[in-house]
């Protein structure tokens, strides 16, 4: 068949080429700015991101509080006022600033992973 | 020994080690394509190492199959781009295009009369043989990898190898 007609006379010649041309040097100049890169790219993505996860974590206990006082039905204490709603409110705000912060550093750690793997 | 495959997709998963063995294990076939279709061997190492930091930058989209068509569709690529970039009066230049490594004085009368016989080749006749023959890809990885259509493709590397033979016969005998 003529698609996989073979030339192996020649493809041999050409794989003669092909080792002599094998060298350290080069796979040292391949892989430099790889390793290079490597060593600061990964403390630098794992901290932003465990800062991101540090500032999301630390807002959960707040946005509990937050989310009971903004829809009472969810906890036990029926006693809210309409005085409390609006100090829940802008705590709901506060914290949705923390979040969306947080939310922003995570996703721009992965969108940075995601964009060097593509 | 880890198969390709796999190596990659430890590569993909960030592991630097992974990809430096298939650096070695195609560092000869890229290099080897790349001084094959470049006017220049510095040029060529230059193509090479630009093909493979663009392979460790891609390696994700790596969807297995020949890990070396993939490679070598990326060497290829990087070829044409600087192509398009570089001046056209550049030409071949026959004396820079010898290895220079330790090789003995037959092999390297060998090599040079490749070398030389190649580029008597029309363009694309001399990508396709250096595609299919040199670097061992299927006539349909080949066409993939240029775009030219298959048949192309074989008539390419058909009438290319009997240039070749023709070539170097004729280098033989004189």
């Amino acid at each position: 068949m003529q698609s996989e007609d073979r030339h192996d006379d020649l493809t041999a010649l050409f794989h003669a080429q092909d080792e002599d041309l094998q060298s350290d040097a080069f796979v040292e100049r391949v892989m430099t700015p790889i390793y290079r890169r490597a060593r600061w790219r990964t403390p630098l993505l794992f901290g932003a991101g465990g800062l991101g996860i540090g500032a999301a974590l630390s807002q959960i206990s707040g946005l509990w509080a937050a989310l009971k006082a903004y829809s009472p039905e969810m906890g036990s204490d029926f006693s809210v006022t309409i005085d409390t709603m609006p100090a829940a409110q802008f705590s709901l705000e506060s914290q949705s600033i923390w979040l969306a912060a947080a939310a922003i550093v995570i996703l721009g750690c992965v969108a940075l992973v995601v964009s060097e793997r593509a | 020994m880890k198969s390709d495959t796999d190596l990659a997709y430890d590569a993909a998963s960030g592991q630097e080690a992974a990809f430096e063995t298939l650096v070695r294990r195609y560092q000869g076939t890229v290099r080897g394509l790349t001084r094959r279709l470049a006017a220049r061997p510095v040029e060529a190492d230059d193509l090479a190492q630009a093909a493979f930091l663009t392979a460790w930058r891609k390696i994700g989209s790596y969807r297995g199959g020949s890990f070396k068509a993939w490679l070598c569709t990326i060497a290829y690529r990087e070829f044409l781009q600087a192509r398009r970039k570089q001046k056209p009066e550049v030409e071949f230049d026959e004396g820079a295009h010898v290895i220079a490594f330790d090789v003995s004085a037959t092999r390297m009368a060998d090599h040079i009369d490749l070398d030389r016989a190649l580029k008597t080749l029309p363009e694309n006749q001399r990508i396709c043989v250096v595609l299919c023959v040199a670097a061992g890809l299927s006539h349909s990885e080949a066409a993939s990898a240029t775009g030219f259509p298959l048949g192309t493709v074989k008539s390419h590397v058909g009438r290319g190898v009997a240039a070749l033979r023709e070539q170097l016969a004729t280098e033989t005998v004189a």
